[in-house]
């Protein structure tokens, strides 16, 4: 095991109780990955550590993503102004919990973080026109009545199921509250065909929350136009091949589609939305 | 990364004995039924965050109430005879993707396990798992023993139905212990307490089934009992083989007659001293895995 510091700190940042938003590369639509980009460039927001990959992901060569060879990142970025933190990282392969141990070790001493919200997406089998919903996880009751005034989904009921496994935000709330430290998951459904592409209207949710809670003062202008651009190509879809505005339209009337159907939907539009980017 | 004990009993130098999961829970299965039979109580247990990645979350009303990980337990009986300590592993630390221990993680559990036996006055470790053998099902499981030092070998050997790796044919004494059962009799080595795994036999064509096969079981108990004087009743385990048998007959016998018949021969294998030469060849035994292997990709029922 390496016995380098396991982060850098590039700059100390003025934070003083700040949230800190988490954001994992690898969730349903990429919402966690689009949701941090899109603040750190609103808000300007300047990297101040990361966390050195080495006990923590399998350095034994690179994958390679949509013919793009990646690299594990975890980086912090500081909201200049706004006294937000925010956190972007894969998930990491080994040692989880001494990864979460030192998120919340730099968090509590740079930022002096009192609340933690992860953001994420989750795959839906609803239509991407059908308003998304916020719904959040937190990690004590007091966490919960603190956000009682916002528009979330906050009556979740949920148990591993055999096979699967809990997600990494929910590791990182319960070390966090070890720490009594507040933590909030907040999750937003992503209509299944949209998973390859992302869906803004999702990023969109999550971002108005922070917007409210930390009185941000986001410019959505940025991503109302992808949402409108979106649209406009799947009623583009919808009008060419009636045999997709078909399933759209059950799924918008609340009706299932049959495993055939739906992967008929995933790949055509998937071809067509390629085809025009 | 820790012990927590629930409590500090006096122990007078405990043997402790060491499982984790490994294939067909042949060891687990056996010290779990060793540590019921002479009603061990709790007495800690390894935090696991470290460890391991936690395998349940239970949600209520949008609250994280729990987050469940694999329970790593100690044990303690104390005895007329001689006091005891139990380890039992749910799951195998690794630092990579296997099932089985490695890596850093791996050593430091065997550590701690080692920790907290020291703290007792603990000499003496027994580890248990499989052996993967060219036997039969319907053949009675031998134990397959290996000590961490040379002073052990006579009281291993005077064990009942049991072989050392160099009775194996064609192994010289050699061979690996795979996993935790098998790193910790190292660490105990390297830490001065004598160690010895005792490994039930599992037939080569169910070792990789994810069932577990009490016949190995019931071996490693036989042995563990003995070496501990500890009279168990074998009724529950019994049953359990008889269960078992039931249910890998049922699928012994959907089996095409020609892979049947090959697998009969290992009825009469002797691998183990006293060498003869058995009616199976090398050959045969790596033809018989490859159609067996094949038959059990095919839908299930088979033919």
């Amino acid at each position: 095991m390496s016995e380098r510091q396991p982060f850098k700190l590039f700059i100390k940042p003025e934070l003083e109780g700040s949230p800190l938003v988490v954001a994992w590369n690898q969730d349903a639509g990429g919402v966690g990955q689009k949701v941090a980009a899109y603040l750190n460039k609103e808000l300007a927001s300047r990297e101040f550590a990361e966390i050195a990959p080495e006990n923590f992901f399998a350095l034994s060569g690179v994958s390679v993503e949509d013919d793009i060879a990646q690299f594990p990142e975890s980086k912090f970025y500081w909201c200049q102004g706004k006294n937000l933190a925010i956190f972007k990282s894969d998930i990491p392969r080994y040692q989880w919990y001494k990864f979460l141990s030192l998120v919340l070790d730099i968090a509590e001493k740079y930022c002096k973080v009192k609340e933690i919200y992860t953001v994420g997406g989750m795959v839906s089998p609803g239509a991407h026109t059908i308003p998304r919903m916020l719904l959040s996880v937190t990690n004590s009751t007091e966490t919960k009545q603190t956000l009682r005034q916002y528009d979330l989904i906050s009556d979740m009921d949920y148990e591993t199921q055999d096979g699967q496994r809990p997600t990494f935000s929910s590791f990182l709330l319960w070390a966090a509250k070890r720490r009594n430290i507040a933590g909030v998951s907040l999750w937003v459904p992503v209509p299944f065909y949209l998973l390859a592409f992302g869906d803004p209207w999702a990023c969109k949710k999550i971002m108005e929350f922070f917007d409210r809670r930390f009185d941000l003062n986001i410019n959505f202008a940025g991503i109302d136009d992808e949402i409108t651009k979106q649209d406009r190509e799947i009623a583009q879809v919808r009008s060419q091949i009636s045999e997709l505005d078909s399933y759209i339209s059950k799924l918008e009337s609340n009706l299932g589609l049959t495993v055939e159907e739906s992967e008929k939907l995933v790949k055509e539009l998937e071809e067509w939305l390629r085809r025009r980017h | 990364m820790g012990l927590r004990l629930y409590e500090e009993p006096k122990l007078n130098k405990p043997v402790l004995i060491a499982c984790w999961p490994g294939i067909g829970n042949i060891g687990i299965m056996a010290v779990d039924i060793l540590r019921r039979t002479v009603g061990a109580e709790e007495l800690g247990e390894i935090e696991p965050w470290d460890f391991f990645y936690p395998r349940k979350v239970l949600i209520r009303d949008g609250e994280l109430k729990d987050l469940e990980f694999p329970v790593n337990r100690f044990y303690f009986k104390k005895t007329e005879k001689k006091d005891l300590l139990f380890f039992i592993g749910e799951e195998q630390p690794t630092d990579g993707t296997g099932a089985y221990a490695e890596g850093t993680k791996a050593y430091k559990m065997a550590n701690l396990v080692l920790d907290m036996a020291l703290k007792f006055g603990c000499r003496r470790v027994y580890t248990s798992g499989a052996a993967v053998a060219p036997i039969h099902h319907t053949v009675r499981s031998r134990v397959w023993v290996v000590p961490n030092s040379a002073d052990l070998i006579g009281e291993v050997k005077s064990y009942e139905n049991t072989v050392l790796m160099s009775d194996i044919e064609g192994r010289g004494g050699q061979g690996n212990i795979t996993g935790l059962n098998g790193l910790l009799l190292g660490v105990a080595k390297k830490r001065g307490l004598e160690a010895i795994c005792v490994m039930g036999e599992i037939p080569i064509y169910i070792h990789g089934f994810p069932i577990p096969y009490p016949k190995g079981s019931k071996a490693v108990l036989e042995v563990l009992s003995a070496a501990l004087d500890i009279e168990v009743p074998m009724d529950e385990i019994n049953a359990l083989v008889q269960q078992s048998e039931t249910e890998i007959e049922s699928v012994y016998e959907r089996l095409p007659s020609e892979i049947k018949e090959q697998l009969d021969k290992l009825k009469y294998v002797t691998y183990a001293r006293p060498s003869e030469p058995g009616p199976i060849t090398e050959e045969d035994k790596k033809r018989i895995l490859q159609e067996i292997d094949k038959f059990f990709k095919k839908e299930p029922g088979g033919d």
